[in-house]
């Protein structure tokens, strides 16, 4: 294991990646030169050139397509948007081209491309820090992975630069600084792969990406309080390991979702609709943003976004309530 | 004009365009022919365009791809299958004609979004220079594309990047039912190229002599190392955009759109050769409608999709 920054973690997989396989090219603004927005592609460019590492203008739709068509004619490229807000330019391509391309072409064409985005609130206000995962968790044909660690980062990096489709990678801004452990070795995680990183009985919280963080804090809260909460990061936000998340509710018998993103149509609402259909007598709980954009102002950002302490409040009347209605059925 | 071409090709030209019309015909005889944007009066553009480019350079097209997959080599009774949703087609019905796609003969396809293949293909071109095969990207889209960014985007990294990309503008002169000077604020859509420095000609598209010569003028520089270039190739739309739209346009203009007919013209100019006659015709006519038989009963035969199949290719 070595410990490395979250940035250096993203450098390192796409690094190894692009040595084992010529075909991956990066695009994308800043990338060449300046090392990244967020200093994560720092020494590609010097080592594998401008043909490989291009600086693209300012236009997500066209960076977007032609990550789309080079993939369908046999590169496998990495396009870089800046922040996942401005993905939304860059929709059509990898909505209307590259996420229908295998099923409309019957398996004659393929988009084996990454898109790697940003999301999250950190300062930049209502256009650059959102956290769009629902919207495309939503379309058939397209693979949604959200690290949370250094690790983690290195190896769903990894994953998606061997996807046999269009992978959406999407990391947030507060983790860049952020250090952890990496293995030495080459260690992929794959899709559809959570992970528990707290263990618990009464009950199941899910989250990803920087959330999943925050979720670890309100647990320890609940700790204090004696209430055992099972925090599972999702890794992987579409395909989702329904196995380990079904397992793990069938032992707390209680799931709290927690999403930096809409409750409405929301990552969470989906992974409890579906565990209550596997689960009869499932209690669920959902937490996300509040409905309004997400402000640069630090007191209007965090009154819209969840905290430890909202985790924790969500989690004990999920639990409180619980309780009231087993009172009710017995009395 | 352009005559170049030996007798024997003048001939194949005009069976090229005898075919497309004759198949968009007997598409509109199924019982169901479905949401469909044919080509007639753009017969000239397809086949012109089919003629110059190599299989292994890649095609990519609008919506409106009938003719261009015809034209491009697509069994007819495949392409008909496939138009009218049953497996049998190149895409095995999932593709019909808003995303008709044969990469064993470098169709790249067509894309149902105007505009939306632009992007798309300066992506196709981007892999033919990074892996040197010497190949040059097609991308025909029609005049309403003209009015998107996407277009401005696509020769904005085309001219940065010196991909090997010719794009094509099949300017019919209407997006659905605006005209292009009402849609499109440049005097000329080739003027829309100049800020790149991308080379740029207009010509008629109703000749297909001339769009051949373009065409291969234009490919032979890319081919050479040159970058983008941009061809408008102005012709009409015979009919209404599609199966499905209303024809508002008035009758004394549509009756003016026969003189543009390609394939009249392009007879009248082989009678003037000397190489057609009434007899020479009725042959090309018989070949035609025979293929057009045999598509028609390979449609016919072909099974209906089945979804659980569709489902494993998401």
């Amino acid at each position: 294991m070595s410990r490395l920054f979250f940035r250096e973690a993203i450098a390192r997989a796409i690094s190894e990646e692009m040595q084992r396989d010529p075909t991956i090219i990066l695009m994308g603004q800043d990338i060449a030169e300046h090392g990244g927005s967020y200093a994560e592609t720092r020494g590609l460019f010097e080592r594998f050139g401008a043909a490989r590492v291009r600086n693209t203008p300012v236009a997500e739709a066209v960076t977007v397509g032609l990550a789309a068509g080079a993939a369908a004619a046999g590169l496998r490229p990495l396009a870089f948007i800046t922040y996942v807000d401005f993905l939304m330019i860059g929709l059509d391509p990898l909505v209307n081209y590259a996420a229908k391309l295998k099923f409309k072409s019957a398996a004659q064409l393929t988009a084996p491309m990454v898109v790697k985005a940003t999301a999250g609130a950190k300062g930049q206000g209502p256009t650059h820090a959102q956290s769009l995962d629902s919207w495309l968790m939503n379309v058939p044909g397209i693979t949604v992975l959200a690290p949370s660690t250094s690790g983690d980062a290195y190896g769903l990096l990894k994953t998606a630069l061997r996807a046999p489709g269009p992978v959406v990678y999407i990391d947030h801004k507060r983790l860049f600084p952020l250090g952890g452990e990496v293995p030495d070795g080459e260690t992929l995680v794959p899709v559809a792969s959570a992970a528990i990183r707290r263990e618990g009985r009464h009950l199941t919280i899910v989250a990803h990406s920087y959330m999943s963080l925050v979720t670890i804090e309100a647990a320890k809260l609940l700790a204090k309080e004696g209430i055992e909460a099972e925090v599972i990061d999702l890794r992987s936000v579409w395909p989702v390991d329904w196995d380990t998340l079904e397992a793990s509710v069938r032992r707390t018998g209680h799931l709290l979702t927690v999403e930096e993103g809409q409750e409405v149509c929301g990552v969470g609402t989906e992974i409890a609709f579906v565990l209550q259909e596997r689960l009869d007598g499932l209690r669920v709980a959902r937490l996300g943003a509040r409905r309004m954009p997400v402000s640069a102002s630090p007191v209007l950002e965090s009154y819209a976004l969840p905290d430890a302490e909202r985790v924790a409040a969500s989690a004990r009347r999920l639990l409180q309530r619980a309780r009231q209605d087993d009172v009710a059925v017995t009395t | 004009m352009e005559q170049a071409c030996s007798h024997a090709e003048g001939l194949r030209r005009l069976e090229s365009m005898l075919l497309l019309r004759a198949f968009e015909a007997a598409l509109l005889r199924q019982p169901k022919p479905g949401f469909q944007l044919l080509s007639r009066g753009e017969e000239a553009v397809a086949v012109g365009i089919c003629t110059v480019l190599e299989r292994s350079d890649p095609l990519l097209c609008s919506g409106r791809s009938i003719a261009m997959a015809l034209a491009r080599g697509v069994p007819s009774g495949g392409l008909l299958a496939e138009l009218i949703g049953k497996d049998g087609g190149p895409n095995k019905g999932r593709a019909g004609r808003a995303h008709v796609s044969m990469p064993s003969i470098g169709l790249y396809g067509a894309h149902g979004v105007v505009a939306g293949n632009l992007s798309v293909a300066a992506g196709v071109a981007l892999a033919q220079q990074q892996l040197h095969t010497g190949a040059v990207t097609c991308c025909v889209f029609g005049d309403g594309a003209c009015g998107a960014g996407a277009l401005h985007e696509t020769l904005n990294i085309a001219a940065l990047w010196q991909l090997p990309l010719l794009l094509v503008c099949d300017n019919n002169g209407y997006a659905v039912s605006t005209a292009v000077r009402q849609g499109i604020a440049v005097e000329q859509l080739t003027d829309l190229a100049a800020p790149f420095g991308v080379p740029a000609v207009a010509i008629d598209g109703t000749d297909v002599d001339d769009v051949v010569t373009a065409m291969h003028e234009a490919v032979t520089a890319i081919r050479a190392g040159s970058g983008p270039r941009f061809i408008e190739m102005r012709c009409t739309r015979m009919g209404p955009h599609s199966t499905a739209t209303r024809e508002e346009r008035p009758s004394a203009e549509l009756e003016r759109f026969r003189d543009t007919d390609p394939i009249m013209r392009y007879e009248q100019r082989l009678r003037a050769l000397g190489w057609l006659d009434d007899a020479k015709l009725a042959e090309l006519q018989a070949a035609v409608a025979t293929a057009i038989t045999a598509a028609e009963q390979y449609a016919a035969d072909a099974p209906w999709p089945d979804g659980d199949e569709a489902l494993r290719d998401v």
